[in-house]
C-alpha cells in the first residue's frame, strides 16, 4: 500500500501543473502542447477509477456473444485476454455470423464498449447520449 | 527545420518570376503540420504583390503531388473558385519541393470562425459561398487531373465510393494497432446499405480531397479562399460533402453537423441549388460513414507514427485516444445508438 498522495491526486497535481504552464505559455504552439498534456493525464485519471470495471464488464458481454470463459484474476492478464477475445469477434462479424441473428445483442454490446471508452477518453464527445 | 524551408525562398520566387526578384523578409505562417508555408512581399514591374511560398521539407517532398494540386488550383481559380492563384511549383536544388502562389486575405483559426459573435454574418453567409465554389470544382473537367503521374481516382467504371470503401479497409488492416469490432460491424453495414441503393449516375469529378472548415480563409462577409488542394483526385461529389460533416471538423459546435456552422440538411441543400444536381440521402449518409472510418484510420496511423518512433509526440500520441469518439460516431450514424435505446 502507498502513503498518499494516491495516484489519482499525483496525477491531478500534474494536470493543474501543465494548465498552468499552458496559461503562461510563450506562444499558440507551446499553450497547446501543455493543454494535450493536461488532457492525456486527464484521461489516466479516469482510467484509473473505471478501467478495470469496464473490463470485466466488457468480458461478461463477450461471454453471451461468444460463449462464457473464466474470467482472469489479474488486470494485465484480463487486458491481453479481451485483445484476443476481440479479435474472434472481429473475425466473426467479417465472416457474417451477426448479420441475421444476435445483432441486438452484438449493437448493445458495440455501443457499451464505446461508451467505456469515450467515458475515459473523451467523456464530452457523449454529452448528448448521457447528459450530465 | 523551418530555416530549412526558409532558404528555399529566394530560389522559388526566381523560378516563378524568371529572375532575381526583390523580396521582403519571408514569415512563416501558422498550421500546416506537412509544409511551412511563407508570406512574403514581393516588388514586381514598381508594383507590391504579397505571396505565398509553400515548401515541403526533403524528406516529405512529393513533386508529382504538388504538381496535380498546381494544375487543379490553377483550373479552380479560372473557374472562379475563391483560391490563390498558383503561379509556380518546383523541386529546388536542395531537393525541397516548392509551390508559390497569391496570398489571400483572410482568417484560418476555425474555432473562431464557429464561435465569435464578429462571424456571425460570415456564419450566415458561408454555407452558400462554399456550395457554390464546391459546385464549381465539381464542374471541372476531370481528365487534365486524371492523366497525370500518381493521379488517384476509381478504376474505369468503378462507383468512386467502392474505390475509397477498398483504400480505407487496405489501410485500416494495414494500420490498427487494436482489434475494432466497431469498425468491422460498419464495413458490413455499408456494403449492405450501399448495395440497396440506387447506382449512381454522375460521372466521377475532381474532389477538392480535404474540404472542412479548418481549411478556408474567411472575414466579416465570409468566404475569402479554399486552401490546402493537395489531396485533390477524382472521386465523388458527395466524398466533399461528407467530410465536411464529419464531427472531428466542427469544433465548438457538434450540434451543427456541416463544419459547426450550418445543418446537415441546410448545407446538402445548399449545395443542391449551387449544383442543380440532387444529392441522395442515403447514400450521403454511407460517405460519412465511410468518412468518419477513415478518421478512425488517421487516428490510428498518428498513434503508431509516435509508436513506432517515427515522429516522437505526445500529441500524436494522444490523438489514438480519439478513436474512441470517432467510433461513437459511427454509431450514431448507422443507427445503432437509437436502435439500442429503443429496445432499453
Amino acid at each position: 500500500m502507498q502513503d498518499r498522495p494516491t495516484a489519482a491526486e499525483l496525477l491531478d497535481a500534474l494536470a493543474s501543473f501543465m494548465r498552468d504552464r499552458a496559461e503562461h505559455a510563450r506562444d499558440r504552439w507551446e499553450r497547446f502542447q501543455f493543454l494535450v498534456a493536461a488532457n492525456s493525464l486527464a484521461i489516466l485519471r479516469r482510467e484509473w477509477e473505471l478501467e478495470e470495471d469496464a473490463c470485466v464488464a466488457e468480458w461478461s458481454r463477450l461471454d453471451r456473444l461468444l460463449g462464457p470463459e473464466p474470467l482472469p484474476r489479474r488486470q494485465q492478464e484480463l487486458a491481453r485476454r479481451l485483445r484476443e477475445r476481440n479479435e474472434e469477434l472481429c473475425r466473426r462479424i467479417r465472416e457474417g455470423a451477426f448479420d441475421e441473428r444476435g445483432v441486438a445483442e452484438l449493437e448493445a454490446h458495440l455501443l457499451a464498449t464505446t461508451l467505456d471508452k469515450v467515458r475515459i477518453a473523451s467523456p464530452e464527445a457523449a454529452r448528448d447520449i448521457e447528459p450530465r | 527545420m523551418p530555416e530549412e524551408t526558409k532558404r528555399v525562398v529566394p530560389e522559388a520566387l526566381a523560378r516563378a518570376f524568371g529572375r532575381e526578384l526583390p523580396h521582403g523578409e519571408p514569415r512563416l505562417l501558422a498550421g500546416g503540420a506537412m509544409h511551412d508555408s511563407w508570406a512574403v512581399e514581393v516588388e514586381r514591374d514598381g508594383a507590391r504583390a504579397e505571396l505565398v511560398v509553400r515548401v515541403s521539407p526533403r524528406g516529405r517532398a512529393d513533386p508529382e503531388k504538388t504538381a496535380r494540386e498546381f494544375v487543379v488550383l490553377a483550373a479552380a481559380h479560372a473557374a472562379g473558385v475563391r483560391c490563390p492563384r498558383p503561379l509556380a511549383h518546383g523541386v529546388a536544388a536542395s531537393g525541397e519541393d516548392f509551390l508559390v502562389m497569391t496570398r489571400m486575405p483572410g482568417d484560418s483559426n476555425p474555432r473562431a470562425l464557429v464561435t465569435a459573435d464578429r462571424y456571425a454574418e460570415a456564419r450566415r453567409r458561408l454555407p452558400e459561398q462554399l456550395a457554390e465554389d464546391l459546385a464549381r470544382i465539381h464542374r471541372l473537367d476531370p481528365k487534365p487531373l486524371a492523366a497525370m503521374p500518381g493521379a488517384r481516382a476509381p478504376a474505369p467504371g468503378e462507383d468512386p465510393f467502392f474505390a475509397l470503401r477498398r483504400q480505407t479497409e487496405a489501410e485500416y488492416r494495414q494500420l490498427a494497432l487494436d482489434p475494432h469490432p466497431v469498425i468491422e460491424w460498419a464495413f458490413r453495414w455499408l456494403d449492405r446499405t450501399v448495395a440497396a441503393l440506387p447506382v449512381p449516375e454522375t460521372e466521377p469529378c475532381v474532389v477538392h480531397g480535404d474540404f472542412r472548415v479548418g481549411n478556408i480563409l474567411y472575414d466579416e462577409g465570409g468566404l475569402t479562399a479554399i486552401l490546402d488542394w493537395e489531396g485533390t483526385h477524382i472521386g465523388a461529389p458527395e466524398e466533399d460533402l461528407a467530410w465536411f460533416c464529419t464531427r472531428v471538423w466542427r469544433f465548438a459546435r457538434p450540434d451543427l453537423e456541416a463544419g459547426g456552422i450550418t445543418s446537415r440538411d441546410a448545407w446538402i441543400e445548399a449545395y443542391e441549388r449551387a449544383s442543380g444536381r440532387r444529392v441522395d440521402r442515403g447514400r450521403l449518409t454511407a460517405w460519412e460513414v465511410l468518412q468518419n472510418i477513415r478518421w478512425a484510420v488517421i487516428t490510428m496511423m498518428q498513434a503508431r507514427a509516435h509508436l513506432d518512433g517515427h515522429t516522437v509526440s505526445h500529441e500524436l500520441a494522444a490523438i489514438g485516444r480519439r478513436t474512441a469518439e470517432t467510433e461513437l460516431e459511427i454509431l450514431r450514424l448507422t443507427g445503432v445508438v437509437e436502435r439500442v435505446r429503443h429496445a432499453g
